[in-house]
């Protein structure tokens, strides 16, 4: 039972990373590449005021959220200037620099050895201590973010995101400030994907720069691909997909030496496969033409 | 101190040189981010491990046979992966995660079977460093010096001087037209992606032999070659050489000052700074950017 409140939990926080990150490469077009970033700086911040300053959930909470937004801006930046796969490579510069500060900055961020000892999160005066506890702050949080993506997505923002996607020179012939919108979608995104990890931060109680490299990047845009960009329900699919699929692998007697790889070799096989005959994905329209 | 940090400044700047062509080469013709380049650096690395001490060959003869059999992994995903996706009018974004997803891929299974630790491979005589001019040099550096500059001349005689190589401006140019010329923009990438995986195999093998190898240095080893493409300039020869030297010396200078742990970070900046302020590169012609 344990276990399976677990994998709720880990679904969950995929589900916000997902369709966070589809807000910002289904539906504006930018394919990014930083959103483990995003999330990284969602746990750090959270697990560093809260070790370190002691103060309640809430306020870790916002404070990743205003870090967060931070980076968001700064990433947004060469999102104004070029597009297509010198973008991708772009958000893939902040994602390694993001990732080298994480591990290299020994004295602030504990280097390699991450942050530990993250204590459990206090909700209006009351400690969440039990799995089924977190599972429910989870679901409540999750079920803000992709409430907020659905609106926004099908709010007029939403329609000048998929314009901008569609066609830039269009969509700024009708007055829309195509920079502004990319800035703030962007912003949005990561300030979602910095829930995520603090959630994660919380609910693991201990970090390291591993879970935030680009690997986790990649994982994050597989998702969003394999069930299909440019929708809210596609990318929430592919999360519980991509999470629940390869614990089966635990099942049928795989050793666990190998598991890791097996799983990733299974992410990357089905990019692929995905990328040559479903490039729409699931459940997807948009295929990044 | 000065001569040895103009030296490794060099070196580094080969390598990432040597890194560059081939993928300059697939970029530059297939039009889309071979991230899958990065596995086949990797595999060149790894199989001259394994003609070395699995079928105990001598150390260049197994380093020749990787950089072949590098050439035919090029093909492989050409022929399983691309040329599909090609055939469907795939977008250059489309190919680029589906090379992301082969990347993965073969990384694991490189990790698979042999482990995720460092290897590396003996060469068996005892190396001694030449000096020139105050600055310590070992044999695989010169090699690493001499072959980037080879290949770099010979790819670009190739692409200037022959057959192929017009066909492949032409290909990079516009495949329908070229195809309505009787050059078949198949066959041509095919030939594009033998020669660019035996180039990044070539520079897997030199980077195994100076410093080891292990199933993640691929992509560190490419993106530092991507950056010095795009930093010179995409299609530009010259820009390739300007970037990747621009890179090596400022790696290790900035080493000097703040440690070995940043120089990816220091490579990635530099791009960034290039991709905001001058996105064509040093020498490239315009590139398509956002309006607005």
């Amino acid at each position: 039972m344990d276990y399976a409140l677990h994998l709720a939990i880990i679904t969950c926080i995929y589900i916000i990373l997902s369709v966070s990150l589809d807000l910002i490469a289904g539906y504006t077009g930018i394919l990014s590449l930083a959103h483990a970033a995003f999330y990284g700086i969602g746990a750090y911040t959270t697990a560093l005021v809260a070790v370190h300053l002691r103060l309640p959930f809430v306020w870790c909470l916002a404070v990743s959220l205003v870090a967060a937004m931070a980076l968001g801006g700064i990433v947004s930046a060469p999102a104004l200037r070029i597009r297509g796969d010198y973008l991708v490579i772009a958000t893939f510069g902040f994602q390694v620099i993001f990732y080298h500060a994480l591990s290299n900055w020994t004295d602030f961020t504990g280097g390699p050895m991450g942050v530990f000892g993250i204590p459990q999160p206090t909700v209006l005066g009351y400690t969440v201590t039990s799995r089924s506890g977190f599972l429910l702050l989870t679901v409540w949080l999750t079920g803000i973010c992709v409430w907020a993506c659905r609106r926004l997505a099908k709010a007029p923002f939403g329609r000048v995101l998929q314009g901008i996607r569609e066609d830039e020179i269009f969509t700024l012939a009708l007055g829309k400030s195509i920079s502004t919108y990319k800035v703030k979608v962007t912003v949005i995104g990561a300030v979602m994907a910095a829930v995520a990890g603090a959630l994660y931060a919380s609910y693991i109680s201990f970090i390291d720069p591993t879970s935030f490299s680009i690997m986790e990047s990649i994982l994050i845009l597989a998702i969003v691909i394999i069930g299909g960009a440019g929708t809210i329900w596609g990318p929430a699919l592919g999360a519980c997909l991509l999470v629940t699929v390869p614990e089966l692998l635990r099942f049928i007697g795989i050793p666990a030496a190998i598991a890791p790889n097996l799983r990733q070799i299974l992410y990357g096989g089905l990019l692929m496969g995905f990328a040559i005959w479903r490039p729409q994905g699931l459940l997807g329209r948009y295929a990044f033409r | 101190m000065l001569p040895q940090l103009i030296a490794n400044s060099l070196i580094a700047g080969s390598i990432i040189i040597l890194a560059a062509i081939g993928f300059g080469l697939i970029y530059g013709t297939a039009r889309f981010f071979h991230f899958a380049q990065a596995a086949t650096i990797t595999a060149g690395a790894y199989l001259t491990l394994l003609g070395q001490e699995l079928f105990s060959l001598p150390v260049p003869l197994a380093a020749v046979l990787a950089v072949a059999l590098c050439g035919l992994l090029g093909v492989a995903m050409d022929v399983c992966c691309f040329r599909p996706l090609r055939h469907r009018h795939a977008s250059p974004l489309i190919s680029l995660l589906a090379s992301l997803g082969l990347y993965i891929v073969i990384q694991n299974v490189i990790s698979l079977s042999f482990g995720d630790n460092q290897e590396v491979i003996v060469a068996g005589s005892g190396e001694i460093p030449a000096s020139l001019l105050g600055a310590r040099l070992l044999p695989v550096q010169m090699a690493i010096m001499a072959t980037s500059l080879t290949l770099l001349l010979g790819v670009a005689a190739l692409l200037r001087g022959t057959r192929i190589g017009k066909a492949c401006r032409a290909v990079a140019c516009d495949p329908v037209l070229s195809r309505t010329c009787g050059v078949d923009p198949d066959r041509t990438l095919l030939v594009v992606f033998a020669i660019g995986s035996a180039l990044g195999g070539a520079a897997g093998v030199l980077i195994a032999l100076d410093v080891g190898m292990t199933p993640q240095m691929g992509l560190s080893v490419l993106l530092l070659g991507v950056v010095a493409v795009i930093v010179g300039g995409v299609g530009s020869f010259p820009g390739i050489i300007l970037g990747g030297l621009l890179l090596g010396f400022t790696q290790h200078f900035a080493t000097w000052v703040l440690g070995a742990q940043w120089q990816e970070s220091i490579a990635f900046g530099v791009l960034l700074l290039f991709l905001v302020w001058r996105p064509q590169g040093w020498l490239g012609q315009q590139l398509e950017t956002t309006t607005g």
